[in-house]
């Protein structure tokens, strides 16, 4: 380029500056060109993560709003467990403290109406409120009803000069029956997570979805709030009638009245339970278990008090423990939680244990089942069985004579058992305590059911083992899995899958699932379930013969059939027994299938199957009547003096003393089943 | 540039540098309501505040500049001398009767209740006083006694700079404007070269021993922003807030951007977006491509500027408009530094965008002198 230099002396730039010129805009260019570079590097190396980032940024602008936790129902609709709505009490400093024109209008107003609506104390409140003029959020009450706020929120509607106060609104759960059906139900805590039972099998079910409240800026830069709603959890409707599981606990509660500390400092027994199931559904109408807890407050340490005090790890302390005062004042921590957990879980379902007696009605069905006897068979019981190399011998050591298989059953004879799972054979007898599902889940729908398939002989077992297991010893099972099976036995050979819950509606009420009942096999042929009707009969109805175990069983009025079960447990020798009955009602046409087991009796000889009859007796005397199954049986005049006491009891339930009812019915001869295994 | 076959005489008017600028300060204004809308509504209940505040200074500016534009240039080389001292007379005001915001005190009252920083006259000051004496000195300011008096008259005021108002980037700026006018004055390069190696070396062993230092060993705050420089992320909810916020804008923004309005961290995230911060909302808006967008016209302004100065009239010109391309280069380039992390955190605006109306006052003002510089550049047949 030229240019017309007017004046020579004019200095005008020289040559090297404008050389330096182009280096320095050369260096400008590199580095402008580098943090071009360094943007590009920050978009594509940690865009992702930045822009995360800035969303979760946000999430102080919107605000969830909490979903209401399904309810559980009884069969009749009864609530066994709802959530309520509930309120926090949130004070917000800053708003409250907020200046207009130099003073704090809202202050005075604000603390005089707090003051005036809920208990606080306002000296601190006031305190708190002028020394975190910034804070926005405190708590000082916690899970109002809607009552204890309606007054502070009529005032505040009426009047503008009270601000920042806001309430959190959150679900709390509550049992309005308190501890009924404690173990089936389960409890859940504030975060909606369900512990134990229905509450953490169907825990997703219950649940719904957090809806949220979203601000955001419209066009005009001015905050706009959408509303996102929960969706309420579903309502489970179980097959748990309340009525016959409060008859259950009535009676269970009972037992452990009169048994606590009778020989020793503790509860009635280590545990009661007791199952009713309905034969031809599997639907379960009450399941219950002592000891037991308060739903609406489950870390209540002295419902630990008499109970089997357990290790840091949930084992049961060798020598067998149980809770005093003293003990539970050391419990704490792991220590404590474990201890918790002993009670919290549903022995029904959890504990496993070996069955005794009760498993004879399988052995001779299994054994009628593959041809191996007929029924008509005749064997001799002369008190013991040679073995193996052992003599197993019968809990009538004198022998039973001349034993028919239905005898068998009625008299719980061991030798006979022996003799008939010998000619079942080992291979046939482990296939069908397959067929029966011992050792494996049931499925039942609640969480914590217990696996047994460990402690189960397979067909290389030994001659000893086979006889042992004839007479329900030296294999575990739970009580699901027993009265399970036992319900195929009895109802032609149906195998139910086991349920708590028939169906789920939206909190509206529409329905959203019905869960029919379900055959999982075929166990038995119908004959051979006839059979096993005609001899499980004997055992409570046949008369003129002493020498039947279960007659203690039997209520008033009814004619009803099942077994009774008197199992050793390890070490053998110890003299402590888990004892039970597993029956059925009525006894030509089974509706309803009834276990009690009675775990290590709190009595000087525990081995006596009267502690569960006792118990079948009195939980069937009420709840037949209430299902509506009509007697049959003549009433003697002790019986009717008897049902006549039970009504004038039953309806004085809210006395303040009612009398405790006497247990009655024969003496059974059943002293000891089982004798110490090879 | 343009020939013309007219045989009068045509003087150069630079309408590119005009136009960058007049987009530079719109889109700034743009900027500056999107980024400050939500804080001006909550904080002042008027979306409009700081845009209002900013539009005032920019119309002021404006006007200065168009008269600048035609005021011989040369009228201000008699000033050089009494500028310097005025500049540093009202520095020396600032701890006195300096008016305190965000804890420091910057700015000076003028009546009328409004008020501006000396610093930003103190760049000019620097300017005006070492083009003037390069032009007095000729050779002698080549040798090492023109030198030094340059050097000593930026560092002079970079410390009265830095002492008086506490401002360190305003105090580097100043001495980068002396260092660039120096460099550019002298034919040498290798002296230049070994201080700027020496000066990296330094920079380097500095941060080496500053990565093994905690921020709780008791450092002052201009250590702690260093610190918190080098692992911004680990202090995020302390010195590095701000950092982490605008490289979280930065990056959330992605190619394309947000769209124009739609930043989420401008929502009383990043405190003073609309200032030092207003580029990592630029880069979260309009993404990547708006970002090196205004990087690139920065880079037109800059070099339609090294062209002026290459073909101005006189030496003095010249170097007047050498010291307004480096201070503009320096405020851009350190800018966008801070905003991406590259340097440590220090408040530098980033020119005629971000809020502030001294700062857009005064480089208005520059630009009218430059464009006066270039109106005398005649094109010539």
């Amino acid at each position: 380029m030229k240019k017309e230099e007017k004046k020579k002396d004019v200095k005008k730039i020289q040559k090297h500056m404008k050389e330096k010129l182009v280096v320095s805009f050369a260096v400008i260019l590199l580095a402008f060109a580098g943090l071009a570079l360094r943007l590009v590097k920050i978009t594509t190396e940690d865009g992702t993560r930045y822009t995360k980032q800035v969303l979760s940024q946000q999430e102080y602008d919107s605000t969830t709003l909490p979903f209401r936790r399904g309810d559980i129902v009884d069969a009749q609709g009864t609530k066994l467990a709802v959530s309520e709505k509930v309120y926090n009490l949130v004070i917000d400093s800053k708003v409250i403290m907020s200046e207009v024109q130099g003073k704090t209008p809202y202050y005075e107003p604000t603390m005089t109406a707090l003051g005036k609506y809920f208990e606080l104390d306002m000296n601190a409140i006031r305190e708190y409120v002028q020394s975190h003029t910034s804070s926005a959020y405190y708590v000082p009450l916690k899970q109002l009803t809607y009552d204890q706020i309606s007054g502070f929120k009529a005032e505040m509607d009426a009047n503008d000069k009270i601000k920042g106060i806001w309430f959190e609104e959150e679900y709390k759960r509550v049992y309005p029956m308190g501890s009924l059906a404690a173990d089936v139900i389960g409890f859940t805590g504030k975060d909606n997570t369900g512990t134990y039972g229905l509450e953490e099998y169907y825990n997703d079910v219950l649940n719904g979805t957090t809806g949220r409240e979203f601000g955001y800026l419209n066009d005009d830069s001015a905050l706009e709030r959408t509303i996102k709603p929960a969706v309420d959890g579903y309502t489970i409707h179980t097959t748990i009638d309340a009525n016959i599981q409060s008859i259950i606990e009535k009676y269970l509660l009972q037992f452990n009245e009169e048994h606590k500390n009778a020989v020793r400092t503790g509860n009635g027994a280590e545990n009661v339970g007791c199952i009713i199931m309905e034969v031809d559904t599997g639907n379960i109408l009450g399941m219950a278990s002592y000891p037991t807890f308060d739903l609406n407050n489950p870390r209540d340490k002295s419902a630990l008090l008499g109970n089997v005090l357990v290790d840091e790890v949930g084992n049961k302390v060798k020598p067998t423990t149980y809770i005093t005062e003293s003990v539970l004042e050391t419990l704490e921590g792991d220590h404590l939680y474990q201890n918790y957990n002993y009670l919290w879980k549903n022995f029904c379902i959890a504990d496993t244990y070996e069955p005794g007696s009760v498993a004879k009605a399988f052995t001779v069905a299994a054994a009628l089942e593959t041809g191996s006897i007929t029924g008509n068979e005749v064997y001799t019981c002369n008190g013991s069985l040679h073995i193996g190399g052992h003599d197993i011998s019968c809990h009538n050591t004198y022998g039973d004579g001349a034993v028919t298989v239905e005898d068998s059953i009625a008299w719980s004879c061991n030798v006979a058992l022996m003799e008939i799972a010998q000619a079942t054979g080992k291979a046939n007898f482990s296939k069908f305590q397959q067929i029966f599902n011992f050792g494996l889940k049931t499925n039942i729908d609640s969480a914590g059911e217990a696996r047994t398939a460990g402690l189960l002989f397979d067909a290389s077992m030994g001659d000893a083992d086979l006889a042992t297991n004839s007479f329900g010893q030296n294999f575990n099972t739970t009580m699901i899995q027993m009265i399970t099976g036992f319900c195929s036995l009895i109802n032609g050979g149906n195998y139910y899958e086991p349920h708590l819950v028939d169906k789920i509606t939206t909190s509206s009420g529409a329905t959203v699932e019905n869960i029919e009942p379900r055959i999982l096999r075929q166990t038995v042929s119908e004959s051979t379930s006839e059979k096993i009707v005609q001899y499980c009969n004997a055992v409570v109805m046949r008369e003129n013969d002493r020498r039947i175990t279960g007659r203690t069983a039997r209520p008033a009025g009814y004619a009803i059939g099942g077994k009774t079960g008197t199992a050793e447990t390890l070490p053998r020798g110890n003299d402590e027994y888990v004892v039970s009955f597993m029956g059925y009602a009525p006894a030509d046409d089974p509706q309803i299938a009834i276990y009690v087991v009675v775990d290590r009796a709190n009595a000087e000889d525990q081995d006596d199957a009267k502690f569960a009859t006792g118990i079948v007796r009195n939980v069937l005397t009420e709840v037949l009547p209430y299902l509506n199954i009509f007697m049959t049986e003549e009433l003697s005049e002790t019986e009717q003096q008897e049902l006549a006491d039970r009504e004038q009891e039953i309806t004085n339930m809210y006395a303040p003393t009612p009398a405790p009812e006497e247990v009655t019915g024969e003496v059974s001869p059943e002293s000891a089943t089982a004798s110490p295994a090879p | 540039m343009k020939k013309t076959k007219k045989n009068y005489t045509e003087y150069y008017f630079d309408y590119s540098l005009l136009f960058i600028v007049l987009f530079l300060v719109g889109f700034g204004l743009m900027m500056i309501y999107s980024v400050s809308s939500y804080e001006a509504y909550t904080n002042y209940g008027n979306e409009a505040f700081f845009l209002i505040k900013q539009l005032r200074s920019v119309i002021i500016g404006l006007i200065g500049m168009a008269v600048v534009t035609f005021v011989p240039y040369h009228w201000y080389e008699k000033l050089y001398g009494w500028g310097y001292l005025i500049s540093c007379a009202l520095l020396a005001l600032v701890p006195f009767i300096g008016i305190e915001s965000h804890g420091v005190k910057r700015w000076l009252p003028l009546p009328g209740g409004f008020q501006f920083q000396p610093a930003e006259i103190a760049k000019i000051a620097v300017i005006l006083f070492c083009a003037t004496m390069i032009c007095k000195m000729g050779k002698g300011a080549r040798k090492l006694g023109g030198n030094a008096i340059l050097m000593i008259a930026s560092a002079v005021m970079a410390l009265m700079v830095y002492f008086c108002t506490s401002n360190l980037s305003s105090a580097i700026i100043v001495l980068g404007i002396g260092v660039v006018m120096i460099f550019i004055e002298n034919r040498n390069y290798s002296v230049f070269v070994i201080f700027a190696v020496l000066a990296v070396v330094a920079v380097v062993a500095f941060v080496m021993y500053m990565k093994n230092v905690g921020m709780d060993d008791g450092l002052s705050w201009r250590f702690e922003r260093i610190v918190a420089w080098l692992d911004p992320e680990a202090h995020a909810q302390g010195k590095g807030f701000q950092t982490v916020q605008a490289l979280y804008a930065i990056g959330s923004g992605g190619i394309w951007g947000k769209g124009l309005g739609q930043s989420m961290q401008k929502l009383g995230f990043i405190p003073e977006a609309q200032n030092d911060m207003i580029f990592s909302v630029i880069c979260e808006e309009l993404g990547l491509f708006g970002g090196i967008l205004i990087i690139v016209l920065f880079l037109i302004l800059l070099w339609r500027m090294v062209i002026i100065a290459i073909n101005a009239q006189d030496l003095f010109g010249s170097q007047l408009v050498i010291g307004v391309t480096a201070q503009i280069a320096i405020q851009v380039i350190l800018n966008i530094a801070v905003v991406t992390n590259t340097i440590p955190n220090t408040g530098i605006s980033l020119p005629f965008i971000s809020y502030g109306g001294t700062s857009v006052i005064f480089l208005l003002l520059e630009i009218g002198v430059v464009m006066s510089v270039a109106r005398n550049i005649k094109l010539v047949e």
